[in-house]
């Protein structure tokens, strides 16, 4: 049973690790799929996964960074 | 037919998140060996290989069932979560605000660990198989993902499974040799640049997924693939010069 666990937490840690980056993620994928589908602007949305993504990644990388100095 | 443009992101992906996760199984198994011999280290590690081939046989039939649309985005959006998971903490390391991955420091971690949970000589070679069986199981299960999210069936495109195995199989044959040449923890293994690439490319790889899920595909189709990953690179390397503590110089 320990090692089901372990192998339940190492998946969970593989995505859900870092709860606020998962969130941002999910939001800016569900934001791009929005403008995709009901915009009809396909370029503009893929370009807003990609912004997305950097955006989430920069406040990732700050806040841990913020954290470690404290 | 395949062609390079395709197949080389796929290859090369696999192949270095998978150096990165046998090294870090090779040296648990290791450490088990040194403590308890071959036996129980091997024994446990073979076990976990099994477990990992069915899992991959297993899931592999199923992705084909899966609508394509509903398959890049849940595949791309945890290629996404998975590689900024890999780039931040390798941001994070190569700026030194988080502590870089230690082959030795594991290696002495493990052995010790072992040797403090020994009662009877059985009772130990069974800890060590255990040891030896989750170390695989757990490094191999983030290979197994990678290999499947980046060999996923596409529309109107070859599947990359194959070329995905090939790169991650390259890495097994690769660590194993060196590793069972040197007998030692592969700490001259640069882990944190091979994340850092990893990390970059399982983001760029996220990105193309999921817009294409999303009915917004990349102009440049599978060549985009490759703007993509220079501009995580980029975005990367900018945000290490900017988070890296300055150093300050005191007049004396």
């Amino acid at each position: 049973m320990n090692v089901v666990r372990e192998v339940l937490e190492e998946l969970w840690s593989m995505f859900v690790g870092d709860r606020r980056l998962t969130l941002l993620t999910l939001i800016v994928v569900v934001l791009a799929a929005a403008v995709s589908l009901l915009a009809k602007a396909t370029t503009l949305a893929a370009v807003l996964v990609f912004l997305g993504a950097v955006a989430v990644l920069a406040d990732a990388v700050f806040q841990a960074a913020r954290k470690s100095r404290r | 037919m395949l062609d390079w443009a395709t197949a080389a992101p796929a290859v090369t992906a696999a192949f270095v998140a998978s150096t990165v996760e046998v090294t870090e199984a090779f040296t648990i198994v290791l450490a088990v060996s040194s403590v308890r011999g071959w036996r129980p280290a091997l024994s446990g590690a073979f076990a976990g290989l099994v477990v990992l081939a069915i899992i991959v046989v297993a899931l592999g039939p199923v992705l084909n069932l899966v609508p394509l649309n509903a398959l890049q985005i849940v595949v791309g959006v945890l290629l996404l979560l998975f590689g900024l998971g890999w780039l931040r903490k390798a941001v994070l390391r190569a700026a030194g605000l988080m502590a870089l991955h230690d082959e030795d420091a594991i290696y002495q971690r493990e052995a010790a660990r072992i040797h403090g949970d020994t009662q009877s000589a059985a009772a130990a070679d069974g800890v060590a198989a255990m040891a030896s069986f989750q170390a695989v199981l757990l490094e191999g299960l983030e290979v197994v993902f990678i290999v499947l999210a980046v060999g996923a069936p596409r529309a109107g495109r070859p599947s990359l499974m194959l070329p995905a195995s090939l790169g991650a199989l390259a890495a097994f044959v690769v660590v194993m040799a060196v590793g069972l040449l040197i007998r030692k923890p592969l700490a001259l293994v640069p882990e944190n640049t091979l994340k850092f690439g990893v990390g970059v490319m399982l983001s760029a790889f996220g990105v193309f997924w999921t817009s294409e899920g999303i009915g917004a595909p990349w102009p440049g189709d599978d060549w985009a693939l490759f703007g993509l990953a220079a501009a995580f690179l980029i975005v990367a390397l900018a945000l290490v010069a900017l988070v890296r503590p300055r150093k300050t110089v005191l007049a004396s």
